[in-house]
């Protein structure tokens, strides 16, 4: 573009008429403000985590710091066991989960016919139920086949909920890749099945690695059958944060403490896998 | 012993027919391609020799083993592809040893292998690089390597330079030539491009919707090509077709079209009596054209108006409108000059002439030499 026709574009609407440089502080100002939007909360979070509870309803105002929160929850057995459930679930529902979704997906992109077609279908309906409406039906087939309340109870329907979810995405990995590598592995001595395991699967992987932190994410954060489908058996995080509201008051401290530490993986993963992420959703 | 037979070769897919009936015998170490355009079934013929796509009808031998049910990996082929289809996640090393390795050729065997092969195609400075940091023409070279370092019974090549632009795409028809000579192995080489076609293949096959329509030398499909089509698709710029009416008129047959009559002898062109009273379609290459009036029976006249010139350096095309089509003369010396609209006369030895039928496959009409 040429420096008239940017002249020409500056020079209209609101942008117009601020000072040279006005639009970029405008942004920067902008930016800011969303992002303290976002933080503010998660800012208030850990200080109230670090406050007596004597204090937390003035947490602005006091000045007593604190770490005894931390250690009074995590002395809670249910709190360890959370923790230790929470993270054991979402690495297998991770693993679980990609590792049919990386087939499927495969199958997606590649063959056409009666199964696939079928398959296909069916991920779309059920993409199509909403979320809550799962829920109870899947206490009630839980109940029956005698696994509520046990690792499987809340693994399978996690695992279920996945691949709806993430065949279709990794559906648009595989069609991003050529599949006359695949043709070349399979003249190159490989089997179909050898074509996608050596080359296909290396090839997606920056997709599927992107799509494994969000699948941990997701099922670490996950609330709703966490609630419904486990009871005492299987304690999980995110519910037994919740149970530190019950008709004794709530222990806004002891809350603010776990979610903290609910927080801490979370914020690693983010932190550290958002270039494998956005690397991966570009492809 | 022969290279690759392929005898009644079909193939559907549901009620569309790709190919139809094709039956070809690839000598051990010829080179053959494969030509039409696009949508002509060369490519799936040649997916279905590589044993990527299934036959649908009649049977493929490699080296005299009939391959219909063998997986790609056990019919020992090579295959290029169009986008290179380099495993992006290996070193061009890795990529050239995937198929040695696959075989559990000895480490020893696959470094001396790759080494040839990088030697050959000179891409040792490459071979610790990913395939993406790469030129288009480098990642073909690669290709071409890890075709070479397996030593098979046949070279495959689908479409190779479709994806290089004009100059390396020269180049590289240059290389896969020296190839030929350096590395001689049975290859069947597939393209649109009828230049390519006429510079690499010993034989050439030219398909148009499944069927083959000629099999050939360059120079046979060059010179006598069997109909219409081949004789429009081979050569540059295409040749010119003019419609005329066949009379009989003694001992010649007189043609006449839209501001053109000429006479041709009956004893050159027997197969002409039974077109008396129909059209056919009178064929002439640019080529064949020259300047000026004919001089005696061996020549038919062209006369017509300046339309265009087309300045190439070296020679320059005319565009003469004859009656009401467009004829073009080639080979015209580059320093003459043409006002446009002037009345150029152009002639063309009888010999030159292609006649096809009007109508059905429009075979051609042989005359006789």
């Amino acid at each position: 573009m040429t420096d008239v026709s940017l002249a020409q574009q500056r020079s209209v609407g609101f942008f117009g008429a601020l000072a040279p440089g006005g639009a970029r502080i405008l942004f920067i100002f902008a930016a800011i403000g969303v992002c303290l939007i976002f933080a503010f909360p998660v800012f208030w979070l850990l200080l109230t985590s670090l406050r007596p509870a004597s204090e937390v309803f003035n947490v602005q105002s006091g000045s007593t710091i604190t770490i005894e929160n931390f250690f009074e929850v995590l002395e809670q057995p249910v709190v360890l066991k959370a923790l230790f459930n929470s993270f054991l679930i979402a690495t297998l529902a991770t693993i679980l989960s990609l590792g049919v979704t990386a087939t499927s997906g495969y199958m997606l992109s590649r063959f056409r016919g009666a199964i696939p077609n079928t398959w296909f279908s069916l991920i779309y309906v059920f993409r199509c139920v909403p979320y809550v409406s799962w829920v109870l039906p899947l206490y009630f087939v839980t109940i029956n086949l005698g696994i509520f309340d046990t690792y499987w109870g809340l693994l399978l329907p996690h695992v279920a909920v996945h691949i709806c979810f993430f065949s279709w995405i990794m559906k648009g990995f595989f069609d991003g890749i050529d599949p006359s590598m695949e043709y070349a592995a399979m003249i190159d001595g490989c089997s179909r099945w050898g074509a996608f395991i050596r080359v296909a699967l290396p090839a997606a992987l920056p997709g599927i690695t992107a799509l494994a932190l969000l699948c941990w994410l997701y099922t670490w954060n996950e609330f709703l059958f966490a609630l419904i489908l486990t009871a005492h058996e299987v304690p999980i995080l995110t519910v037994v944060m919740a149970q530190f509201v019950h008709e004794m008051g709530m222990e806004w401290h002891l809350m603010s403490a776990t979610a903290i530490i609910a927080l801490a993986p979370a914020l690693l993963i983010t932190i550290f896998g958002q270039k494998y992420v956005v690397q991966g959703l570009r492809i | 012993m022969t290279g690759v037979v392929l005898k009644n070769v079909q193939k559907k897919y549901g009620n569309v027919t790709a190919v139809l009936d094709f039956n070809l015998e690839i000598k051990d170490r010829e080179f053959v391609v494969f030509v039409g355009p696009s949508g002509c079934g060369k490519s799936t013929t040649l997916r279905m020799i590589a044993g990527l796509e299934e036959i649908t009808g009649g049977t493929i031998s490699i080296a005299g083993r009939v391959v219909n049910d063998l997986q790609p990996k056990d019919r020992d082929i090579a295959m290029v592809f169009q986008n290179y289809a380099l495993y992006q996640h290996m070193s061009v090393r890795d990529n050239l040893a995937f198929g040695l390795r696959n075989r559990r050729v000895p480490t020893a065997t696959i470094d001396e292998a790759i080494a040839r092969a990088a030697r050959i195609l000179s891409i040792e400075p490459l071979l610790d690089r990913r395939p993406r940091q790469l030129s288009g023409g480098q990642q073909q070279r690669v290709a071409l390597g890890r075709c070479i370092v397996r030593n098979p019974k046949v070279f495959l090549f689908d479409e190779p330079l479709s994806n290089l632009d004009a100059q390396l795409r020269a180049q590289m028809r240059l290389e896969i030539k020296e190839l030929r000579h350096r590395v001689p192995t049975t290859s069947i080489f597939v393209t649109h491009d009828q230049v390519e076609a006429m510079t690499l293949g010993d034989r050439i096959v030219v398909m148009k919707d499944g069927v083959m329509q000629q099999v050939g030398t360059p120079l046979e499909l060059y010179r006598t090509p069997a109909n219409r089509f081949v004789a429009s698709f081979i050569g540059s710029p295409a040749m010119n077709f003019v419609d005329m009416a066949v009379a009989s008129e003694g001992d010649n047959f007189k043609l006449s079209g839209e501001g053109l009559t000429f006479k041709l002898p009956n004893q050159r062109f027997p197969k002409l009596g039974n077109s008396v009273g129909k059209h056919v379609r009178v064929g002439v290459r640019p080529q064949h054209l020259r300047l000026g009036a004919p001089s005696g029976d061996g020549q038919v006249g062209v006369t017509g108006k300046l339309m265009v010139t087309e300045q190439l350096g070296d020679e320059q095309i005319l565009v003469v409108r004859v009656g009401g089509q467009d004829i073009r003369v080639a080979d015209v010396d580059p320093e003459l000059d043409f006002s446009t609209g002037a009345e150029i006369e152009t002639f063309a030895a009888i010999e030159n002439l292609h006649l096809f039928e009007q109508s059905g496959s429009e075979a051609s009409l042989l005359r006789v030499a």
